[in-house]
């Protein structure tokens, strides 16, 4: 039963941390929080349902459209509904503002498209359905490779932001934006590049999430929650942060629910989140600054 | 090489600079003395594309209108600023600081060259190349911010304070290193209030007082000056 509750508490952490840094991406570096990122996300699980059930795609090569879609759409929201709040803003905390108030207006436009479209009802497909034995243990295959997908996003993500000069300029923005036009750096450019890749994370969260998940078209608040509490439990802006977090909020939920009670899940979310934050308030990698 | 001619700013009612005209000619090192609000800080940002200027300001660079561009776009044009308070990448190391200074197009090709100048330079810079910039002194501080300005392969480097909070054996190092900067035919304009320091390297000077130009002079004429003594250099009324 360990055993057990450790593999799908790493299945569901590595999926926590893959959507927390598509979230990191957009708070650290374009500095909007996007209350519209679960929406984000669970269109894109119903965009794998689509794929999967009419044209019979499976979700793997789903993730070729939907990421793309996602970046392209991350793209297009920040520049009709981002750009303005930018221009317009005085500083970084009033940009933070106005974007939480237009990012919140997005998400009931998100839903109503989805309720619309899809209805209330719980979704799911069946793919990968079957049982594969890890360490003596029985596990669906489709959770083994949604494992999988997080770590190949998030380590190439992680490459993507230490080994190349164009991740680096982006993380020069999430350290020093008032620094970064000195060395050529285009900060509205990097934010906005920032925020697409960030949606495109969540589109590859969404399609990860739905090959093993049930998922409705109000479900998005439950993941915008989590990756919040995964972001700042982390550390904003820092992706080493919004792994190990999302790995140990993943972990502490399904042991909890293994061996004490499904019903306190919740509770020990926000416990450890609370707990962390009390121990450090800037998060496990964050520094305070000045 | 630089010109800037009526270049006024102001903050509010607050009025920071007032017409203001300077220049800098190819490979010169200019220093512009004054108090502390004389707005010099406000003039380097200007030129740098940081703030945008009143309407009617002319700032031109290889007789390119650089007036109002975006501070990314000044980096391409060859004018590197150095800020008041160095804006190095604390997060990040000497290595990416250093990297990033190359990220303007202009330089990328020349990146390894221009690095082995900077790592000559401050041969502290290579020791310590894996270290994290804001577990740095001052004075390395301050060197990875003249670095990374340098990798972007400027003709002009602008410098706001560099002395400022450096102990003296670090300043004058600092100023040893501009010196070498120099003969390599950068142009300089140097904000400074280490009076002494900077008229020694300099070639041409200028006075800055509430927010215009009152003077200007060769650095060894100002070194000279009755005036410039009694204000900056501590002589006796």
């Amino acid at each position: 039963m360990l055993v057990a509750a450790l593999l799908s508490g790493l299945v569901l952490g590595g999926t926590y941390a893959l959507v927390a840094m598509g979230l990191t991406l957009q708070y650290g570096i374009a500095r909007i929080m996007n209350l519209a990122y679960g929406e984000m996300i669970i269109s894109a699980a119903f965009l794998a349902y689509v794929m999967f059930s009419t044209l019979g795609l499976n979700p793997v090569a789903g993730l070729l459209i939907a990421v793309p879609t996602g970046f392209a759409l991350g793209y297009v929201v920040y520049g009709a509904m981002m750009t303005p709040l930018v221009a317009r803003a005085r500083d970084r905390a009033s940009l933070e503002i106005d974007s939480i108030l237009a990012t919140f207006g997005l998400l009931f436009v998100f839903q109503g498209v989805m309720l619309v479209t899809f209805g209330a009802n719980f979704t799911s497909y069946s793919y990968l359905n079957d049982p594969v034995t890890i360490f003596g243990t029985t596990l669906a295959a489709n959770r083994v490779l949604a494992l999988i997908l997080a770590v190949v996003f998030g380590g190439g993500l992680y490459l993507l932001l230490t080994r190349t000069l164009w991740g680096t300029a982006l993380r020069a923005v999430a350290v020093n934006p008032g620094a970064a036009p000195l060395v050529g750096i285009d900060v509205n450019r990097a934010a906005r590049l920032a925020f697409a890749l960030g949606s495109g994370l969540a589109a590859a969260g969404g399609v990860v999430i739905s090959m093993y998940q049930t998922f409705t078209a109000t479900s998005g608040v439950v993941f915008t929650m989590k990756a919040l509490i995964v972001v700042i439990m982390g550390g904003v802006g820092n992706l080493i942060g919004a792994l190990s977090a999302g790995l140990i909020l993943g972990l502490v939920e399904t042991f909890v629910a293994t061996y004490i009670d499904p019903g306190l899940t919740l509770a020990a979310t926000y416990t450890i989140f609370l707990a962390v934050l009390l121990w450090r308030p800037a998060g496990l990698f964050g520094r305070l600054t000045r | 090489m630089l010109e800037v001619a009526d270049l006024s700013l102001h903050y509010g009612r607050h009025v920071a600079l007032n017409r203001v005209s300077i220049r800098v000619g190819k490979g010169e090192t200019v220093v512009i003395l004054g108090a502390n609000g004389a707005g010099k800080s406000s003039l380097l940002k200007s030129i740098a594309g940081l703030t945008k200027p009143d309407e009617g300001a002319i700032v031109s660079f290889d007789r390119r209108v650089v007036t109002g561009m975006p501070a990314h776009q000044v980096v391409e044009a060859g004018i590197a600023l150095v800020p008041e308070g160095r804006g190095v990448f604390g997060d990040l190391t000497v290595e990416e600081n250093l990297a990033l200074g190359a990220y303007a197009r202009r330089a990328r090709a020349d990146a390894n060259d221009s690095r082995e100048f900077v790592y000559d330079l401050f041969p502290k810079l290579k020791e310590r190349r894996a270290q994290y910039v804001n577990t740095m002194s001052g004075g390395e501080q301050q060197m990875v911010a003249i670095g990374r300005a340098l990798m972007s392969k400027p003709q002009l480097l602008m410098l706001d304070e560099p002395s400022l909070g450096l102990a003296p054996l670090v300043v004058g190092e600092l100023f040893k290193s501009l010196g070498r900067i120099r003969e390599r035919g950068l142009a300089l304009l140097i904000v400074e209030q280490n009076v002494k320091m900077s008229l020694s390297i300099a070639d041409r000077g200028y006075l800055a007082e509430a927010g215009r130009i009152g003077g200007e002079n060769t650095a060894s004429a100002l070194m000279g000056d009755a005036a410039v003594q009694r204000a900056f250099l501590g002589a006796p009324r």
